[in-house]
């Protein structure tokens, strides 16, 4: 174990002097941090529509976001955690591993008496770690913002909320740096393994949900969720799929912990798959053979 | 001239035997194919579910006929623009950038620069090969999409259908060059070309994913599952009359959609495959004068990006020491 | 023909405050093999860059045959054929492709009968159509001189071309210098670390040592200079101690 934590230690401090996941953190936390103004922004329009159509007798329709939770104003963060989040995930998840088949410093890790499960490990831990920080510098400025936003900090069942959020977040995060890493050790350029990874993501977060619901991509990326057309195939397609899709999954468990009305799926089933994508990546990943670690690039 | 034909033949040479290019590529043909299946397979179902309804209104002795779901073929494309939209433009970004890239790496840039060519050879030369790669695959694409409407959607398409699809596919073919032409020319510029794909990615992340995703969640209507006026109940003329009040608030949203070349490339796209219901069955040349501006933006941006690469890949940078 | 085939007179080089070459002065005649000599980060890699146009320098003038090298730079990279160390092809392309693909942007228009040529001068005409990717250190250096001699340039520049060859490799990149110095008529300009080569190829030498050119003088000068050294290695150890000019 002891091993395993010399990985880690030296794992973070790679990252720390990696630009790639850096400069993709630094947008990340921006997203982040606006992403309740943008919310806010958007919550007021809309009340002040209901109010304009009710005053000129055009609708006698409830105000659809009259008590809504002050969780809401974090919807857009789950989407970005979709869109930068994963990328950001599996870009660290790359570097990680590709890092020392570069710098041909894996003979020099693998000569000393270390099982390639450990150092695996090791390099899972130290960026699980990272990006818990990341998480919850976020997680931070979120409640702070929803706090001024609503004018009172938040109670204790939305802060537990939120921490759930952000902890169901970082799992979600790390299935794509498992993704990452298990690209970086078999694939031989660096384009490559960066791109597998990423297509990898495109068809989760775009191609399996549009076959399941018929959404289009673009409309994916609004964290509020598409009619789905009842009846036909797509019923039957979205229970196979359904499943698969981890960023839908994700989506439906971030909208049930963040009491978001329009919660789509079951938020048992959604977890489970979120855990169960990390899980699987995890084993891939320790099966690893120590020839496959030492592959050369052909960069 | 000569010396920049001969490079970009080099270059198609390589890109043909490319592998990992071809794969990406098919699976973008895959996921815009699969888009149109389910797009018409989603009119389907609706078609499916009104006969149902006419037929129940009729067993009900209800001889009243509602007025059936229309199709218009173009507009099954929609998914399919969005894939080249998001993806086309990641995969722009990668075959611009792999095409400096393994120079650089290889160094065969040396073996390139001992021989006597001219200032704009080099990138003449791969910015040619990246055009006639994209016409390729474009034609590629939209063939293949139009064949599936065809035959999928069990639909027709007469001259003026073509003619949409052409202006379509024209303008996809230049946002896609556009794209390659930026990575190229951050590929030269960067002494690392770890730092070249870090500013390719977070330029393609903002103008391509944040950008449009925040104009499009800023926008009212999107906020309510199913439209937000349609959950009031609220008429399309009285809609446009309430949201005349909130005219700053949504020029703001527009003003920060537009900034992205995305979103005119959208919006151009759309009014001439009918996809927007406002220009949809329009003739051409109304559709034009609504969106002659995205137009401009497009072949702006598209041709500044090519003049950036080939103002910026020089001699000197390529040789650098990296 | 130029009576100096390469000619440099106050060649500098600076990046920022350091000095990677400073005032070389060195003339080279025509169909001589000169060998430079010096230790990793001597500036011998700088120097070739120089020599072929892929540098410019910070100070100085470079004459290849008569041709200055600032004024007419093309010129220039008519006349050189250049093999950098670790050369690198393009993987998916084959001999014959690479090949042409070089030979066209060196001004052969009709490259293919050229390059079988070459290829049969160099004995390696039974890999025409097999992509350079799969090929061993020696093959590509085969193929990295078959591109540097296609256009018949009058000055050929090597950065150690002998690097990471095995002896029998090492034995035949020797003959191909020396074939191609006196049947071909071809100046060579070569980087090396291989001092037993040096002695079996080279006709001069230099040695550089920080920047600076420590000596220079024909190879049988040199030797008549140390008659007591055993060997051009214990020469050359000798001089970059002293840094005899």
């Amino acid at each position: 174990m002891k091993r395993a934590l010399a990985i880690s230690r030296h794992e973070l401090v790679s990252l720390r002097r990696e630009k790639l996941p850096q400069v993709l953190l630094m947008v990340f936390i921006l997203m982040v941090s606006v992403s309740g103004l943008i919310g806010w922004l958007t919550n007021t329009t809309v009340s002040s529509v209901w109010t304009e159509a009710t005053q000129t007798g055009l609708t006698q329709a409830p105000n659809p976001f009259e008590n809504v939770s002050p969780l809401y104003y974090s919807r857009n963060t789950v989407i970005y955690l979709v869109l930068i989040g994963a990328l950001m995930a599996i870009v660290v998840g790359v570097t990680s591993t590709m890092r020392d088949r570069k710098a041909r410093t894996i003979d020099l890790v693998l000569s000393r008496p270390i099982s390639v499960v450990e150092y695996l490990l090791g390099k899972t831990i130290g960026v699980a770690i990272f990006l818990a920080a990341a998480l919850v510098a976020t997680g931070l400025i979120s409640w702070v913002s929803i706090s001024f936003i609503v004018g009172k900090p938040l109670g204790f069942q939305d802060t537990a909320r939120l921490m759930g959020f952000f902890g169901i977040a970082l799992i979600f995060l790390m299935a794509f740096v498992l993704l990452g890493m298990i690209s970086g050790v078999y694939a031989s350029r660096e384009t490559t393994a960066l791109l597998i990874p990423i297509s990898l993501w495109s068809i989760t977060a775009f191609v399996l949900p549009q076959i399941g619901t018929s959404a289009n991509p673009v409309s994916l990326l609004n964290p509020v969720p598409k009619v789905s057309v009842p009846g036909g195939a797509f019923d039957a397609l979205n229970t196979i799929l359904g499943p698969l899709s981890v960023t839908e999954q994700f989506k439906g468990a971030s909208g049930w912990l963040l009491s978001n009305p329009e919660a789509t799926g079951d938020f048992t089933t959604s977890i489970f798959v979120v855990v169960i994508a990390a899980s699987l990546g995890m084993l891939t990943l320790l099966l690893t053979r120590r020839d496959r670690i030492r592959g050369a690039l052909n960069d | 001239m000569t010396n920049s034909l001969i490079i970009a033949q080099k270059e198609l040479l390589d890109l043909r035997r490319n592998k990992f290019l071809i794969a990406v590529l098919s699976f973008v043909l895959i996921a815009v194919v699969i888009s149109v299946v389910v797009s018409a397979t989603q009119y389907g179902v609706k078609l499916d579910a009104y006969n149902m309804y006419v037929q129940s209104l009729k067993s009900a002795g209800n001889s009243t006929v509602p007025p059936s779901p229309q199709l218009y073929p173009l507009q099954l494309l929609r998914g399919s623009i969005e894939y080249m939209e998001i993806l086309g433009a990641l995969f722009a970004i990668v075959m611009g950038y792999g095409i400096v890239a393994k120079e650089k790496q290889r160094a065969t840039i040396q073996l390139l620069f001992s021989r006597p060519i001219g200032r704009f050879a080099v990138p003449a030369g791969k910015l040619i090969a990246i055009a006639v790669a994209w016409f390729v695959a474009v034609t590629i694409i939209f063939l293949s999409v139009t064949l599936c409407v065809a035959f999928v959607g069990n639909a027709s398409f007469n001259a003026i259908d073509y003619q949409r699809l052409v202006i379509a596919a024209f303008t996809t073919w230049l946002y896609l060059i556009m794209w390659s032409a930026l990575a190229l020319g951050l590929a030269s510029w960067t002494t690392r070309l770890g730092t070249a794909l870090i500013i390719a990615l977070v330029i393609w992340l903002t103008v391509v994913l944040i950008i449009p995703q925040i104009g499009d969640t800023m926008d009212p209507d999107n906020q309510v599952p199913g439209g937000l006026f349609k959950s009031l109940s609220i008429a399309k003329p009285d809609e446009l009359a309430v949201l005349a009040q909130f005219s700053g608030f949504d020029t703001a949203r527009n003003g920060l959609e537009v900034s992205s070349v995305t979103k005119h490339f959208e919006r151009f796209t759309f009014a001439f495959l009918g996809i927007k219901d406002k220009f949809n069955q329009q003739p051409l040349g109304i559709v034009w004068a609504g969106v002659w501006n995205n137009a401009l933006s497009v072949w702006f941006a598209a041709f500044g990006a090519v003049g950036f690469a080939l103002l910026i890949t020089t001699r000197k940078k390529l040789l650098r020491r990296t | 023909m130029s009576e100096y085939a390469i000619q440099a007179s106050g060649l500098s080089k600076r990046y920022g405050i350091n000095t990677a070459l400073l005032d070389l002065n060195l003339e080279i005649s025509s169909g001589e093999v000169f060998g430079l000599l010096g230790h990793n980060g001597a500036g011998k890699t700088t120097t070739v860059n120089l020599l072929t146009t892929l540098l410019e320098p910070t100070a100085g003038q470079v004459v290849i045959n008569g041709i200055n090298a600032a004024e007419y730079p093309n010129e220039v990279r008519r006349v050189i054929g250049y093999l950098p160390e670790n050369v690198q092809f393009y993987d998916n392309l084959t001999t014959m492709e690479n090949l042409r693909f070089f030979a066209r942007l060196s001004g052969l228009t009709k490259p293919d009968i050229r390059i079988r040529e070459v290829l049969e001068y160099l004995d390696f005409n039974d890999h025409d159509h097999e992509r350079v990717g799969s090929f061993s250190k020696g093959m590509r250096q085969r193929v990295g001189i078959a591109q540097a001699i296609l256009h018949a340039p009058s000055v050929l520049f090597l950065d150690e071309p002998t690097s990471g060859l095995d002896p029998e490799g090492v034995h035949q990149l020797r003959d191909v210098i020396v074939r191609l110095n006196q049947e071909l008529s071809m100046s060579v300009f070569m980087n090396t670390h291989l001092l037993s080569e040096v002695t079996k190829t080279c006709t001069s030498i230099g040695i550089l040592r920080k920047g600076e050119l420590a000596y220079h003088d024909s190879l049988t000068a040199t030797l008549e200079a140390f008659p007591r050294e055993e060997s051009l290695e214990s020469i050359y150890l000798q001089i970059e101690s002293a840094g005899i000019r």
